[in-house]
């Protein structure tokens, strides 16, 4: 049975809320560390940080608007080479969990010891956005919440403005925040045995009315659903096709950064890194320069982006830290939101819903593209 | 691990395949522009280079021009690679620096009518093979243990002839029957086209030989449980259900049939006559023991009955009798499941009356072990039919109700009951509604018009539109296409030839074995004219109607050529895999597992803990899903790789820019 408690937010500091909150799982040993968001010294950014000792999280800032990492990608490279051995609480955004789940599916993370706290999302800036809007305000994160309530916030990245999923899918806890005054309470909800462990750690009741939360998740839902819709009309004029898909791409150095923020590529070397595509003789450039009497270079720009497409399109979670990542602000997120879309629907898979859907390219049905067959 | 291939000296060898490649290829050409292709040293083409003569050159031009790697540009390397690495084997190359480029299905067939893109098209696949060729690796193959032992599935003739053949060939069988008796359909009978034998003297010393035989161990009354391993390794889990009658004591005495209270309809007389709870199918049936069928036995049920127990003198009666579960290992397997016929339900126009018979059921009727003696009567009142209707095609060759297949022993069958019937009602009138009549069969053609001419069945050209009862007889509404009239028959009975399908639980099969089936459930051979009775996981063949609807000859052969590929099999003291298979480039491998997801083989074990796939030399096929799924292609094809790849996409995009 979900269990639902509400946290009074006192003096209207929700981030001290989630801090007390927080406190008490390491307090009550719910859990043996966490890994959650934690100002940096100067306030510029908010980055995920271990923590073991309560003293450490007094800058923790879990609401503040900035995700500089999937955390996806961290939790992989903890629990990669050996599962987690003590209890390790995790603060996630949607789409690092959905991310987070498809690692699993792709044995890249471990979940055992890991529980998961996801946090109703209102979207996040870019680091270099955050940067200055941190600076401008005593209280960033609070400042951000105001005007994420009021809907006008213009500083949200592409991807946080038509993001289906701001809420968690498949979290063990999940801290709420839509459709609440959150200025006097806010919600805990758990969602599995463990979170289910947690209250009973922390001697929450679980009796609290999650209905007008549940109300302004389903407007949201469809006002999302029509946004995405435009978008992706927007996008497919923009870059569909092959010519308009190199003009997207024109500004690409090569540089691959993309494929290091993105949460979902996982091999230890890039086929685009390897022998396969770097390792050709001179004699082989001149003879490809020589058939069109030129030959743009470095290669394989264009190859590079289809074939991360190819391999991230099925679980892409659309989080855009691929474009954020970008020297040149090509709109690669654009491009992936189109293409795993696209991917996502013909399979009608939805990345991150649930450790139990099967990788589509890698499940066998019987029954399947009907519409494909003549 | 890859070299640069330039240490490679290729001759290129192109074949006219009389006039199929030569009739659209200009081999003159095609020869004349890969001669100077980098790499080649050689070139030249003839008529049939798979001829003597033709090998002829390729081994004289090995040795005169110090080849160290051939091209053979000819037809599907699925039809002469063997023959050609064979040859360069011979001459001291490694077989896997030789390799096939297919200008025959790939480009002169179909571009037959067009000289100009069929010529340009052979060169681009050449020099694509050539630049492919370049970075072939020297492979030698796997070694595997061989175990010479079979494991049969299915008793009936299928798999009884495959047994007694690999079992007279010196090898050590294991047959698996799912029901209490082996004899399969064709016990059940009446006799068989176009000569009319009796099972007694087809199916009958059969049933006895493989009781008798000293190298075959019969399980019946048992199923496959699980299968492992590969081929030369199998093994395999048989349950071997309860009989729940302890055969050491039983001496068959029969008392315990006589007193059982549960009669349920015969599965061997297709309910036509019941049989009890405690039972033997038939009267001939090997094993020669009664079982107890523990679903339908009172004493399992609420009331406790213990009738038979009661009754045998032999305390042979055991009803805590459990199911043992046996393992085996073995070398090889042979599927002869066989068929079942298609259920009636599929056939709508012709209502439900006991009256309405299939073919069995007729064969049954028919038989002198049958449960009229051999007369027929019919079902419903015991009345000898006077007149009876046969029809064809009953959910065969009708895609919309049934299959879309021929089950190819129908008219034959059906012509043999027409006569079967005059014989044992001579004043009886036959009428067999069909679509057309289908005689391939050796002998048979003369023995349906026999049936037409002598017999004076009235054959009828087609379709039934309804049968329903109207009184004491069945009216038959249909169309006679050749006079045009619509016909109406009173008839006594109707038989349906019902279509042959696969047996229900074959896709289960089919998924514990990793073999695949049809759309139709019909097991896949490995190739229709070449490997007809092999499937595509080595070790595993196909014999009889479980791969198709056959009838007892084809039947037989098909068992007879599944057991010769299991004896040339064993000929080896061990087995050689193709080494042209897929690896794991350890470095690169994180562990994802979508290989082993992929492997329609089960060929990818993953190591969870070191995040590493590992390929079973043994099992995998070389057919690339792997390679092309893994995203960091740490998963690579010998001979197949990424580089390989792009070199032949290269070349196609150089020549037809």
């Amino acid at each position: 049975m979900p269990r639902n408690a509400m946290l009074e937010v006192k003096g209207g500091d929700i981030t001290g809320t989630v801090r007390g909150f927080l406190e008490k799982l390491l307090e009550k040993k719910a859990v043996d560390a966490l890994l959650v968001p934690v100002e940096v010294p100067s306030k510029k950014n908010v980055v995920q940080t271990m923590v073991t000792d309560i003293a450490q999280l007094a800058d923790v800032s879990p609401l503040a608007p900035v995700m500089p990492v999937n955390t996806a990608k961290i939790i992989s490279s903890v629990t990669k080479v050996a599962a987690s051995t003590k209890k390790v609480g995790v603060i996630l955004r949607s789409c690092e969990l959905r991310a987070l789940v498809e690692m699993v599916k792709l044995k890249q993370a471990d979940m055992n010891n890991i529980v998961t706290i996801g946090i109703d999302c209102f979207g996040t800036y870019s680091v270099t956005d955050y940067a200055v809007f941190s600076q401008e305000h005593d209280t960033p994160a609070g400042e951000y919440l105001k005007k994420a309530a009021s809907g006008t916030d213009t500083l949200l990245r592409p991807a946080c403005k038509i993001c289906q999923y701001p809420y968690p899918l498949t979290a063990d806890m999940t801290i709420g925040l839509f459709g609440l005054p959150i200025e006097k309470e806010i919600l805990v909800h758990s969602g599995t045995k463990e979170g289910d462990q947690v209250f009973e750690a922390l001697g929450l009741d679980g009796e609290a009315d999650p209905a007008k939360r549940d109300e302004a998740l389903s407007a949201l839902k469809s006002e999302r659903q029509k946004l995405k819709e435009e978008f992706l009309a927007q996008v497919q004029q923009e870059a569909g096709g092959l010519d308009n898909m190199l003009s997207v791409l024109s500004a690409c150095v090569a540089c691959h950064n993309c494929r290091i923020a993105c949460p979902i590529c996982y091999c230890r070397e890039c086929l685009l890194d390897s022998p396969t595509f770097v390792e050709w003789e001179a004699e082989k450039y001149l003879d490809w320069a020589s058939r069109k009497g030129a030959l743009r270079l470095p290669a394989d720009s264009l190859l590079f982006h289809l074939v991360r497409m190819n391999h991230m399109g099925a679980s892409c979670v659309a989080c855009g830290l691929c474009e954020d990542a970008c020297p040149n602000s090509i709109a690669v997120y654009k491009l992936f939101c189109l293409a795993g879309s696209r991917v996502q629907e013909t399979f009608e898979y939805t990345p991150g819903r649930s450790a139990d859907d099967e990788l589509p390219l890698t499940a066998f049905k019987e029954e399947e593209f009907k519409g494909f067959e003549k | 691990m890859e070299q640069s291939g330039k240490d490679k000296r290729i001759g290129v060898f192109v074949c006219h395949c009389g006039l199929n490649v030569a009739q659209s290829v200009d081999v003159e050409k095609v020869v004349q522009e890969i001669s100077s292709y980098p790499g080649v040293v050689h070139a030249e083409h003839y008529q049939y280079m798979c001829s003597e003569p033709g090998q002829e050159l390729i081994r004289k031009a090995i040795k005169d021009h110090n080849l160290n790697a051939v091209i053979n540009a000819n037809c599907s390397p699925s039809l002469h690679e063997k023959t050609f690495r064979g040859l360069v084997q011979a001459e001291g190359l490694n077989p896997y620096h030789q390799e096939v480029a297919n200008i025959r299905e790939h480009c002169s067939w179909p571009h037959a009518n067009d000289r100009q893109t069929a010529t340009r098209k052979a060169i681009a696949i050449i020099k694509a093979t050539i630049d492919r060729l370049k970075l072939n690796m020297a492979l030698t193959p796997a070694v595997i243990n061989l175990n010479k032992k079979v494991l049969v599935i299915g008793g009936g003739v299928a798999g009884m002839q495959a047994a007694l053949r690999i079992a007279n060939g010196g090898y050590e069988v294991v047959l698996v029957e799912s029901s209490p008796s082996i004899g399969g359909h064709a016990a059940q009978l009446s006799g068989t086209f176009p000569t009319l034998d009796r099972p007694a003297c087809l199916v009958a010393p059969m049933m006895a030989e493989v009781a008798a035989h000293p190298r075959i161990r019969l399980y019946a009354y048992a199923d496959i449980e699980e299968v492992s391993g590969y081929v030369g390794n199998f093994a395999v889990k048989i349950r071997a259900k309860a009989t729940c009658v302890d055969e050491t004591k039983c001496t068959n005495c029969g008392r315990c049939f006589e007193v059982c209270p549960v009669a349920v309809p015969s599965e061997f007389d297709r309910g036509l006559s019941d049989r009890k709870a405690i039972y033997r199918p038939f009267a001939q049936a090997v094993p020669f023991r009664p079982v107890i069928d523990v679903l339908s036995c009172a004493h399992f049920s609420d009331d406790g009955c213990s009738a038979c127990e009661q009754v045998c003198s032999e305390n042979a009666i055991s009803y805590d009798q459990k199911d043992t579960v046996i393992e085996e290992e073995l070398g090889a397997i042979v599927v002869a499941t066989g068929y079942d016929l298609i259920t009636r339900g599929i056939a709508p126009e012709y209502s439900d009356d006991p009256d309405i018979i299939d073919g069995m059921q007729l064969e049954r009727l028919l038989s002198p072990t049958g449960p009229t003696g051999g007369v027929v009567k019919r079902p419903s009142d015991g009345k000898v039919p006077k007149e009876v209707v046969f029809i064809q095609c009953v959910g065969s060759r009708d895609q919309e109700h049934g299959k879309s297949y021929c089950s190819r022993v129908c008219c034959l069958y059906v012509a043999k009951q027409s006569l079967l019937y005059k014989r044992s009602i001579p004043e009886g009138q036959a009428y067999v509604f069909y679509m057309d009549i289908r005689s391939d069969v050796k002998g048979t053609e003369e023995f349906v018009q026999n049936v037409v001419e002598k017999g004076r069945t009235m054959y009828l050209r087609g379709r039934v539109s309804k049968v329903f009862r109207d009184g004491d007889k069945l009216k038959v509404w249909g169309v006679d296409t050749l006079t045009g009239k619509s016909i109406e028959i009173a008839a006594d009975m109707v038989v349906l030839a019902t279509a042959m399908v696969p047996r229900t639980d074959a896709k289960d099969l089919a998924r514990v074995l990793n073999i695949i089936a049809d759309q139709n459930g019909f097991f896949t051979e490995a190739h229709l004219k070449l490997r007809p009775v092999d499937t595509l996981t080595s070790g595993i063949y196909l014999a009889g109607t479980a791969q198709w609807p056959k009838d007892i000859p084809d039947t037989i052969a098909s068992a007879s050529g599944a057991a010769s590929r299991i004896l040339s099999l064993f000929s080896r003291e061990e087995l050689l895999h193709d080494p042209a298979i897929a690896y794991v480039d350890e470095e690169l491998c994180v562990g994802c597992g979508q290989c082993v997801s992929i492997c329609a083989y089960k060929a990818i074990t993953l190591d969870e803990k070191q995040k590493l796939a590992s390929v079973n030399e043994a099992i995998c096929e070389g057919c690339g899903a792997c390679a092309a799924t893994c995203p960091s292609k740490a998963m690579k094809h010998k001979n197949w790789t990424p580089k390989q790849f792009f070199n032949i996409v290269d070349v196609f995009t150089k020549e037809y820019e």
